[in-house]
């Protein structure tokens, strides 16, 4: 079945103030609470720390914990923790993520990354060369803190004696994992480690399935670094939905290119530090490339064309986003992820008004009968929690064990 | 978005001039390159490019220079100083200032490709383990162009410890010039294209840098990002596009050939 997430970056409109800080914050828990109740599957954060206009997200750990309080059902993607030691201590990763399970009753899903910006890199002292081996650390490390009650780790770029790190998350074993692709070959990394692809950047369906054919074939003989593995394929969209197409056009497209603008803004490593590590421009290389793909005809030098918007982009009436993403599901993607907007240009009750648009007319052609009801099922509680004097009191819902 | 904030009058006095725009191609042969970033303070951010051009986060420095052995100038050396941007959503970088070793190479970098050369002493030199770049006024040029500020170096700064790359590794950012040219004042895009043969990369500190000699007194580049020496051979192609410095790309992009 296919899974709809929404998406946040938190990109914030300038001139900066504190109103509009507050604003698109509060517009995107709102949205949660929505995208909650009409059953969309997950809700995703970022972390970035320092990109002004395009994220302005870099603690999602809180953001996802008020999602998680204000919400029921949806669940909460942390994705994607910073894999890089002078950012988070993996220790921290485990312990906040465990809190996050815990608090969302057995909701999170965890992403891990390595940042692509020197802004973000930099700004830490970080060496980028290291940290496509610190990535891979935390996330062999981080699902054992979960489950392993005496654990120690002498590795390449971390090292603790052995404690038990607490708390355990809700989740058992432990919550699903993913890595972020944004440049191609990543999701060989995510396949290798039976890890979920969790795509953030646009690919034309070509490309994506060529990727993600190869993604199943590797995943299927991975040695998981986690207790189990995740063959998740998603990948991130814009969504504008309105009835009338010539009107989502007219205010999805301009968000689309707003925020792939404020993408092609960022200062990504490659563009300033000379290494292995970092073989593509990030999100904006892929866009470029996908847009060179997509026409044959672009000069690759010409500085008026703007990049992105590659095929398939979640703008358009029903009808088009239902053939829209058969295409994606035909490709072998397992979940899209929705950017809702950029930089608030889109007004907060029209992003809510596409919500339920997509909800009622798109999301229930993907899925079957018993599939549709189970979304608008209430939470599910079960058994009763003892606590230590005997006395009963708080329920657990049925999703701790799996 | 933010975009520049420096006046376009202003940035164009001293501007050269491309009276026709080429349709050759130069090729320069047994190059030594040296690529360096340093990141500014913020106060040049917006004010050191013209409105057409968009800064990044943070604002940074992209030092170039050329240790160039054939090149149809004759052998030189050059150093080009560039404020790192992007026009429209493409990484580029604006030339604030550059610097050639011969007349012939001042007068070619100048009215074929719009570099706002001037004529000085320019010497990157490649040891063992490592390189050393200066750049100092020489005098009054034969072509009139303005030399350096002062007595001192306008640039100095040494490199150490070799760290081999692959050739793919080293990445370059093309290159805008405000120039004069037969469709007015323009933002001209050089793009030149490397085929290195061998890329190190090392660890780098600027010794001396007189922002003033480079003609952008708010350039301060204080924190070395990193430092590349390349041995490679290095085509300019013909001017293809070049942009109004007064408009974004979208709007103010035209193509020249």
């Amino acid at each position: 079945m296919m899974k709809f997430g929404i998406f946040y970056e938190l990109s914030v409109p300038r001139p900066f103030s504190r109103a509009n800080e507050w604003l698109t914050y509060h517009n995107a828990l709102e949205q949660c609470r929505v995208a909650d109740e009409l059953g969309f599957d997950h809700v995703w954060t970022v972390e970035h720390h320092f990109l002004e206009e395009y994220s302005h997200c870099p603690a999602p750990e809180v953001f996802l914990t008020a999602v998680a309080a204000q919400t029921q059902r949806i669940r909460v993607g942390h994705g994607a923790v910073v894999c890089v030691p002078e950012m988070n201590n993996p220790i921290r990763v485990a312990e906040r993520a465990a809190a996050l399970d815990i608090i969302s009753n057995g909701r999170l899903e965890l992403g891990t990354a390595r940042s692509s910006t020197w802004t973000e890199l930099g700004g830490f002292c970080a060496d980028p060369d290291d940290t496509k081996k610190t990535w891979d650390e935390f996330c062999r490390v981080i699902p054992q803190m979960w489950t392993d009650d005496d654990f120690g780790w002498e590795g390449a770029r971390f090292e603790m004696p052995a404690r038990n790190v607490i708390p355990k998350p809700f989740q058992e074993p432990h919550p699903p994992m993913w890595v972020t692709v944004t440049t191609p070959g990543t999701e060989l990394d995510a396949a290798e480690r039976g890890l979920g692809c969790l795509g953030v950047s646009a690919a034309p369906f070509a490309e994506q399935e060529r990727r993600t054919k190869e993604y199943y074939r590797r995943v299927a003989n991975c040695d998981p670094v986690g207790s189990f593995v995740n063959d998740q394929v998603h990948t991130l969209n814009f969504l504008y939905c309105h009835e009338d197409y010539r009107q989502a056009a007219a205010l999805g497209l301009p968000m689309v290119g707003a925020f792939s603008m404020s993408n092609a803004h960022l200062y990504f490593t490659r563009e300033a530090y000379p290494t292995r590590a970092y073989q593509t421009l990030g999100n904006a290389g892929a866009a470029l490339r996908s847009r060179g793909t997509a026409n044959g005809s672009t000069p690759a030098d010409d500085p008026s064309v703007a990049k992105g918007l590659p095929e398939g982009v979640g703008i358009g009436d029903p009808d088009h986003l239902v053939r829209t993403i058969r295409k994606w599901e035909d490709v072998g993607v397992t979940g899209i992820n929705f950017l809702l907007n950029a930089m608030e240009m889109i007004p907060q009750q029209q992003v809510l008004d596409s919500l339920r648009l997509f909800a009622t007319e798109v999301i229930p052609q993907f899925q079957t009968a018993d599939e549709r009801a189970a979304r608008v099922q209430a939470p599910t509680t079960v058994p009763e929690v003892s606590s230590p004097d005997g006395s009963a009191h708080s329920t657990m819902p049925a999703g701790a064990s799996r | 978005m933010i975009s520049g904030t420096a006046a376009v009058d202003e940035l164009a006095a001293g501007a050269p001039e491309i009276a026709a725009f080429g349709t050759e191609s130069v090729r320069l042969g047994g190059v030594t390159g040296l690529s360096l970033v340093a990141e500014l303070r913020r106060p040049a951010r917006e004010a050191v490019l013209p409105p057409g051009l968009h800064p990044i986060v943070p604002p940074a420095m992209s030092l170039l220079a050329w240790d160039v052995s054939e090149s149809p100038w004759g052998a030189f050396s050059a150093a080009f100083v560039r404020v790192v941007c992007r026009s429209g959503a493409r990484a580029r970088t604006f030339c604030v200032g550059a610097a050639a070793s011969t007349d012939d190479a001042v007068a070619g970098l100048r009215s074929q490709f719009g570099f706002p050369a001037q004529r000085t002493h320019v010497a990157l030199r490649r040891h063992y383990d490592g390189v050393d770049l200066t750049v100092a006024p020489a005098g009054e040029s034969d072509n009139g162009a303005s030399v350096g500020h002062g007595a001192g170096p306008m640039l100095e700064l040494s490199a150490l410890d070799p760290d081999p790359l692959s050739v793919g590794d080293l990445q370059h950012v093309g290159s805008m010039n405000l120039a004069h040219t037969p469709l007015g004042l323009r933002l001209v895009q050089v793009e030149t294209h490397h085929e290195p043969s061998r890329v190190e990369r090392l660890a780098a500190r600027i010794d001396a840098f007189d922002a003033a000699a480079w003609g952008q007194p708010l350039l301060d580049p204080y924190w070395v990002v990193s430092c590349s020496v390349s041995l490679e051979d290095v085509e300019i192609p013909a001017i293809r596009f070049v942009c109004d410095p007064a408009l974004p790309a979208a709007e103010g992009t035209e193509r020249v050939q």
